[in-house]
């Protein structure tokens, strides 16, 4: 209980920073810019699949923005007198994560605010909305989650790189595929297909995710996506705060 | 008990190796000052202690565990070149980090208030860190750590880039830390500072403690002294030179080398009545820092045998001088007395 409200403490700690020291500006201005390009009332009412789809997309970039933003702020070395403290590593990760969350998803609310009071969507109500806001939410959740492990206080340089070649080799298929792929030697086609099946299989959720979080479908299996999401994020963040505890710290700043 | 207690710990960085078999141990209360120029691993060695950084070989434990997580909150940390957040005003930052300590409620509000007090923090309570004078700063950085009443407190190069009125200052400040109880390990490159503070010092040098001593035990009277006086005649400094082999002159100084009790009587009287004016009458170095560039050149044993000059205090009178001649006159006279019998 008291390793989640120091948590917590530090999550406002981080924000109070982060609005402090003006970066939150550049939210502030994604989100005007946003709803000006994209939300706005056209001459073709706004449909919710259009919404979801394209609110889905904006969120996952500005969210890789407030991420490696207010996760930098926890590489310095001021970060050595709170850690001298009570209050843990575990905490400390989770206050940074719990801070990356809290502005992404204020942002998604004011987009989502600004269109209810400016240009209501059509066929959309409240019970709608959340469907479709939950598995969407759930991937920023993903992503922040993600970026936390790809952290430099988290992950070594030579981690962070493999991390991010199993990902890239998972998303290979549209490089390697089709004809590239079957001009490859057999055993050498196979083992590849394999090693994408497998690593492609954790990012079912972030895909399905966002596919349900357009459909609003949770029909059958559906609908146990948002758990694998949930569940998904837990696994990222348990594997970021076990690393970040067996680590040295050593700031970068 | 040994608040810290260090064994052969190592510590290397991609193979450099930063600290090479490090043993020190600091008593319950006790204010122990790492010595060492700078990269001589002085951070390093906090920062191991700090639980931040993991040794190679060998084992650390403070206040008898060997997990640092299990002592949090009863150890204090103050970083080396005021590192601190400065988009909070000192109020809030102390709020912050108490809360991180895991203080809460009334007694969060009291502890805060009573190290803004403590640290003469009053006036800038509610300014913002960052528009604070580095000697300010550095008052934060001492409150915060002693803000959850830490058993031992971590002190990195409390008075590094400070001007020497900031330096006292904190010196200042520390002694009155000092009295808290507390025990206290402290890095330093600054040796009057060491000598001021601490009760035993340890040379990191070369990745070891080359020597450790207790301070007290540097001030003893042996050694050299040099006299600096106003003007030295021709004839007093023939005089001065026939004394002994051990006395030598150099325009308005004077150095007796080595030098005893005895000695220095006898210069000093020869002074007095060729009416020459001393203006003072010092080491020829500080104790410590004899001790210390023993310790670098490897002259000194592990038990601080440097024999150091005595503490002449600087711009001694010609009245104290005189006290102090009547006073070995007195001792000399006694002593005779005493064979007599």
């Amino acid at each position: 209980m008291n390793a989640l409200v120091r948590t917590c403490w530090f999550a406002v700690f981080t924000l109070s920073e982060y609005l402090r020291s003006g970066r939150i500006v550049v939210e502030v201005l994604a989100t005007a810019a946003a709803y000006y390009l994209f939300f706005r009332r056209w001459t073709m009412p706004m449909t919710p699949e259009y919404f979801f789809s394209t609110a889905g997309l904006l969120m996952l970039g500005l969210t890789v923005y407030t991420g490696s933003t207010i996760l930098a702020l926890g590489d310095r070395a001021v970060g050595y007198v709170t850690l001298a403290r009570r209050l843990g590593r575990g905490p400390y990760l989770l206050g940074l994560y719990l801070a990356v969350l809290a502005v992404s998803w204020s942002v998604y609310g004011a987009i989502c605010l600004l269109i209810a009071l400016t240009n209501p969507i059509g066929g959309l109500g409240f019970v709608g909305w959340v469907l479709g806001t939950i598995p969407l939410l759930l991937n920023l959740a993903l992503l922040a989650a993600f970026l936390t492990l790809l952290t430099p206080i988290v992950l070594p340089a030579p981690w962070r790189l493999a991390v991010l070649a199993l990902v890239a080799l998972a998303f290979s298929g549209n490089l390697i595929g089709g004809a590239t792929l079957s001009s490859l030697p057999a055993p050498v086609a196979v083992a590849l297909d394999v090693t994408r099946t497998i690593l492609s299989t954790p990012m079912l959720p972030a895909f399905t995710g966002y596919a349900i979080s357009v459909s609003r479908d949770y029909n059958g299996a559906s609908a146990a996506v948002p758990l694998a999401q949930l569940f998904l994020v837990i696994g990222l963040l348990a594997l970021a705060v076990y690393s970040f505890a067996k680590r040295e710290i050593v700031f970068s700043a | 008990m040994d608040s810290i207690e260090l064994n052969d710990v190592h510590k290397s960085y991609d193979g450099v190796p930063a600290l090479r078999g490090v043993s020190l141990r600091v008593p319950q209360g006790a204010v122990y000052g790492v010595l060492g120029p700078y990269g001589a691993g002085k951070t390093t060695l906090i920062h191991l202690i700090a639980g931040f950084l993991r040794p190679d070989r060998g084992s650390i434990r403070v206040l008898g565990s060997e997990q640092i997580q299990q002592v949090d909150g009863r150890v204090g940390y103050v970083p080396e070149r005021a590192r601190y957040h400065t988009r909070y005003t000192v109020r809030e930052y102390l709020f912050y980090l108490g809360r991180f300590s895991g203080l809460s409620g009334a007694r969060l509000r009291r502890r805060v208030a009573a190290e803004i007090d403590a640290f003469g923090l009053t006036g800038v309570a509610d300014h913002l860190l960052g528009a604070l004078p580095r000697g300010m700063v550095q008052r934060v950085g001492l409150a915060q750590a002693l803000l959850s009443e830490p058993e031992v407190v971590l002190i990195d190069e409390p008075t590094a880039g400070l001007d020497p009125e900031g330096q006292r200052d904190i010196v200042d400040l520390l002694v009155a830390v000092r009295r808290r109880g507390c025990t206290i390990l402290m890095a330093t490159h600054f040796l009057d500072e060491a000598d001021l503070l601490c009760d035993r010092i340890g040379i990191l040098h070369g990745g070891r403690i080359a020597a450790e001593a207790e301070t007290h035990s540097l001030h003893r009277p042996s050694s050299s002294v040099v006299i600096t006086v106003t003007d030295l005649p021709p004839a007093t400094e023939t005089a001065l030179i026939a004394l002994s082999p051990a006395v030598q002159c150099n325009r308005r100084e004077i150095t007796l080398a080595p030098n005893t009790p005895e000695l220095q009587a006898q210069v000093l009287r020869l002074l007095l009545d060729h009416g020459i004016a001393i203006v003072t009458l010092a080491p020829r170095r500080h104790p410590i820092e004899e001790f210390y560039l023993e310790a670098v050149r490897g002259e000194t044993g592990r038990n601080g045998s440097s024999e150091a000059p005595p503490p002449g205090p600087s711009g001694m009178g010609d009245t104290l001088l005189r006290e102090l001649l009547q006073q070995e006159d007195q001792r000399t006279h006694e002593d005779q007395e005493r064979k007599s019998l």
